[in-house]
């Protein structure tokens, strides 16, 4: 449905030829069908220090158009996986996947004629911390769209204001977007990210423990957001919080100490848990 | 602590203070070692914190007394008419810069037609000097030897002479003394001649030695080159000039003559030059006459004048005598002496009538010599062959426009000018920070004029700035954002390793190899059009800036580093997740959030440039005068004076106390305050910045 209208405009922008044609076309008749496989993790071995692997044996699809949560304990790699999504793993020298493959939209992503530039184009993030810059706010949400050169003032103005309204800001801030975005509120702020953040019409947003430095309030209303930004976008999230997990996602996968121990759909792994470790973590025995 | 220490019994026995719970260890009043260790730290604390107020106070203190003493000094320069006969002082000095110009210009193309055989023949000195130089040791000898030897030949002359007047007969005993000289004479020269002889080729060889030598040939300028034939006969004449040697060598001899000839020859072409500078002279000698005849009228107000200033003093002093002396006589003649001093105020109205009387001649004059000067300068020649002499009658007709309206200006002052008039009080500070000259210890007058020692320092300042900054920024900002570890683990120390050099061995080096250096290559030819270039002087705004701005490098480089560093990482890491590249992320977020940061640390490092004294004392060229600005930027190529300069060259010199030592205490409290501003300004910022 919706998911295609997204795709669409963005569709050249993804650097070889090959992939994605059939990254494209596989778009259509998922969405047709709802089963598209956004994300196709192979095998994946990820380290750090390029010696002991953090992430092991990882192989997982995520659906598109559908809300993804990874829970848990601390250390256990979810928030890992979720940055090699985006290759914001490249940023430490030595980190890099071991073995196996990510493929995003059809495409390897660890391919080397991969651009992680462009492919974070199409993957956008909102971090734990929410992190305006310290510009205004409409500056803030034009931001993405200044680097990859657009300056027409119109085109702007309507970006911004559909990336507010998305993030479900706009009513708040319209008279004040000349003022800075860092005298909103903590949830305000966060949107502010997220409206950053889908102002560069990405496919996929990763999100990384959104709600863990806000207080229940701004949660639920971030919350409401996330369900709402399904229609248009693939989610991943990582929380700690299961009731947030059930309340938002489609999918659940849990990991253990590097291991992604069940992959379920959440009303099934939080209702009936094949696996016991999953059973005991969400049952709060350990975590 | 509270329970069970055995020492401390129950508290039955209450007359210990503190019970159970006392002090352990070594008390005073109460007091333990910690608090004295506090007391301690909080005194060196507080130790600093006086000793600076002390400083500012007694700078304040001697500065400030500065003004009435300066009040004082400038009320007696109205009153003695010196500040009258500055008037005609500046029309001779405007007029001299124009004389000057005229004057070098003409040489300048009389010089021109022998350049050639100028240039050879200097070169030719070059290296003769050279040789002399490297072999005096065998010349030195071959000299002495040479001069023993005619000494010996002289004695032996004399002593035949004599030989041949005596009559045999007579004179039988001096006769046989004076062959005995001779034949020790002739012994004596025997000995010498053949160790002269064995010198001469010693000292060719070792000329020689040298003149093979290729470095021998390298002369400063580069644009001469020797032909095979020339440097052939140079080594001739340079071989052939043995300590007894007589005349040139014939070569040498033909290059003057050519270029005496050639002199000749351009002077007849140049005739009409020449009359007209000597017109120029001819046309001052009536003001700069009547200047000098009005100078010994105000000298002696002057003297005068300090002479009623001091007479309080020396009669104290007296009669302070007086009464030490316990001899009536000497007590009675003491204060005898004391009341002879006179304390009456000289009658200025006289002394200075002088001056009054002179206006009209002075008109007459001024008005003459004006339109003569105007005539004269448009009779000079429209073109000149050489570079340098275009430039010179440039200036001179430029200074020709500033003599004019100089004279109309002193007309005009002259009319209105009485030596009885008050000197305000607003005056005599305008005349300190806007005073455009500095002038100590002149039988004249002293002039204590901040301008240009401030215009030096600050161009010094900003040419420091605008070098540094961009170069010690963009460096912060490769280090901090872009470099991998190991290169930020080598630049690093590096840049901060700057700040270790002592300033003055940096002067050193800005003396001999910046100034040297600069000067070279501003003389390349196509870079004549950079402004300033090609430089004539070593030491100049320019090489001071310049070493200024490296010393400056490793205070803003740090300090802006810090302000790299102080930007939240989430910030980048935000930008990139939204498909920003590294350098997009660098300029477009991360450096404008530090901005605040690396404006602080701009300013810190003006801070640090215009406190500095050791490089610009050694580099600036100490020329105390407002740089010429009309140059445009070339005035870079200018030396220049400095505040932090002249405290540190005058200070020294100067008597305790007197008007000299509180004007340079003044400089001092200017610079402090320059100083405190920046600092300020500073810190406003970077708190500013810690806000966001």
């Amino acid at each position: 449905m919706s998911s295609s209208k997204v795709l669409m405009p963005t569709e050249e922008n993804i650097s070889p030829p090959a992939p994605e044609s059939s990254a494209v076309t596989s778009s259509h008749e998922s969405s047709q069908e709802e089963t598209e496989k956004v994300i196709k993790v192979n095998d994946l071995n990820f380290a750090y220090d390029g010696k002991k692997d953090v992430l092991r044996d990882i192989s997982l699809e995520i659906q598109g158009g559908e809300v993804t949560a990874f829970i848990g304990p601390s250390g256990c790699g979810k928030s890992t996986l979720l940055r090699c999504f985006n290759r914001m793993n490249d940023l430490i020298p030595t980190a890099s996947i071991t073995k196996g493959s990510i493929e995003i939209l059809g495409t390897d992503i660890y391919d080397q004629y991969v651009d992680e530039i462009e492919l974070r184009k199409h993957v956008g993030m909102v971090f734990q911390k929410y992190n305006p810059f310290p510009k205004s706010i409409y500056e803030n949400v034009a931001y993405g769209l200044r680097i990859q050169g657009i300056k027409d003032k119109a085109t702007l103005d309507q970006s911004v204001e559909e990336s507010l309204i998305g993030a479900g800001l706009w009513e708040e801030v319209k008279d004040r977007l000349d003022a800075s975005g860092l005298g909103l509120s903590g949830g305000q702020q966060q949107r502010l990210c997220i409206a950053r953040t889908i102002a560069v019409q990405p496919k996929i947003i990763l999100m990384d423990e959104p709600c863990s430095a806000l207080d229940p309030i701004s949660t639920a209303t971030v919350e409401d957001l996330i369900t709402q930004l399904k229609s248009k976008f693939t989610i991943v999230i990582v929380t700690h919080n299961m009731q947030q997990a059930t309340r938002v996602s489609d999918k659940t996968a849990f990991f253990y100490l590097g291991e992604l121990i069940e992959y379920d759909s959440t009303t099934r792994l939080f209702g009936s848990p094949a696996v016991k470790q999953t059973e005991d973590y969400i049952s709060g025995r350990f975590g | 602590m509270s329970q069970s220490d055995p020492s401390s019994t129950p508290s039955a026995d209450s007359k210990i203070r503190g019970g159970q719970f006392r002090k352990k260890g070594f008390t005073v009043f109460g007091l333990d070692l910690q608090d004295f260790i506090r007391f301690f730290f909080s005194g060196n604390a507080s130790l600093a914190i006086v000793i600076l107020v002390l400083i500012c106070v007694f700078l304040a203190r001697e500065a400030l007394l500065f003004f009435p003493d300066h009040h004082q000094g400038l009320k007696a320069y109205r009153k003695s008419g010196q500040e009258f006969v500055d008037f005609v002082g500046d029309e001779v000095n405007d007029f001299t810069i124009l004389y000057s110009n005229a004057n070098v210009a003409y040489y300048a193309e009389l010089n021109q037609t022998s350049l050639e055989q100028d240039n050879l023949l200097a070169a030719y000195r070059a290296v003769q000097s050279l040789v002399k130089n490297e072999t005096s040791r065998v010349r030195d000898r071959l000299e002495d030897h040479l001069d023993d030897l005619e000494d010996v030949v002289d004695d032996l002359e004399e002593a035949e002479e004599d030989l041949a007047k005596l009559d045999p007969a007579v004179d039988g005993e001096k006769i046989a003394e004076l062959k005995k000289e001779i034949s020790e004479l002739n012994a004596e020269k025997q000995q010498l001649e053949p160790v002269i002889a064995e010198l001469r080729p010693e000292l060719r060889k070792a000329s020689e030695t040298i003149l093979n030598n290729s470095l021998t040939w390298k002369f400063d300028d580069a644009s001469l080159k020797l032909s095979e034939e020339q440097r052939e006969k140079f080594r001739e004449a340079v071989l052939r000039d043995e300590p007894d040697a007589q005349g040139d060598h014939p070569y040498v001899a033909e290059l003057k003559k050519i270029s005496a000839g050639k002199k000749a020859a351009a002077a007849e072409q140049l005739v009409d030059f020449k009359a007209t500078v000597t017109a120029l002279r001819d046309a001052a000698k009536p003001l700069k006459s009547l200047h000098s005849k009005l100078k010994r009228v105000a000298s002696e107000a002057k003297r005068e004048s300090e002479k009623f200033d001091t007479a309080p003093g020396r009669r104290a002093a007296l009669l302070e005598g007086a009464a030490k002396t316990s001899d009536p006589e000497e007590k009675a003649r003491k204060i005898k002496m004391a009341e002879a001093v006179m304390i009456k105020e000289p009658d200025f109205a006289t002394l200075t009538q002088p001056l009054y009387a002179a206006i009209p001649e002075h008109k007459a004059i001024a008005e003459k010599m004006r339109t003569e000067v105007a005539a004269l300068v448009k009779q000079l020649p429209e073109k000149a062959s050489t570079q340098g002499a275009r430039e010179r009658l440039k200036h001179a007709r430029k200074a020709e426009r500033t003599f004019d309206s100089t004279v109309s200006a002193s007309l005009k002052k002259m009319d209105k000018w009485n030596h009885d008039k008050r000197y305000s009080v607003i005056g005599s500070v305008t005349a300190f920070i806007f005073g455009k000259d500095w002038v100590t210890n002149s039988s004249w007058h002293d002039f204590y004029g901040l301008l240009p020692l401030f215009t030096g320092s600050l161009m010094i300042s900003i040419i420091a700035l605008v070098v540094a900054v961009p170069f010690a920024v963009s460096a912060a900002i490769y280090v901090n954002q872009l470099a991998p570890v190991h290169e930020q683990n080598l630049v690093k120390p590096a840049i901060e390793f700057i700040e270790a050099i002592p300033s003055v061995v940096l002067g050193f080096f800005g003396i001999f190899v910046l100034g040297t250096m600069l000067r070279n290559v501003s003389q390349v030819e196509w870079l004549s059009w950079v402004p300033g270039f090609p430089m004539s002087e070593r030491l100049t705004i320019l090489n001071a800036g310049l070493l200024l701005a490296f010393m400056a490098v490793p205070t803003i480089f740090t300090l802006a580093e810090d302000a790299l560093n102080n930007v939240p990482g989430a910030f980048s890491e935000n930008s990139l997740a939204l498909g920003a590249s590294k350098l997009q992320t660098v300029l477009q977020v991360v450096f404008p959030t530090a901005m605040s940061g690396i404006i602080a640390a701009a300013l810190l490092g003006f801070g640090r440039i215009i406190g500095e004294t050791m490089v610009v004392l050694l580099v600036a060229g100490n020329k105390i005068k407002i740089p010429d600005f009309s140059e445009g930027l070339g005035v870079i190529a200018q030396p220049a004076h400095t505040m932090t300069g002249i405290i540190a060259q005058e200070l020294g010199e100067v008597d305790n106390g007197s008007l000299h030592w509180r004007a340079l205490f003044m400089v001092g409290m200017v610079l402090f305050f320059i100083s405190l501003a920046v600092n300020y300004g500073a810190q406003k910022i970077l708190i500013r910045f810690q806000k966001v």
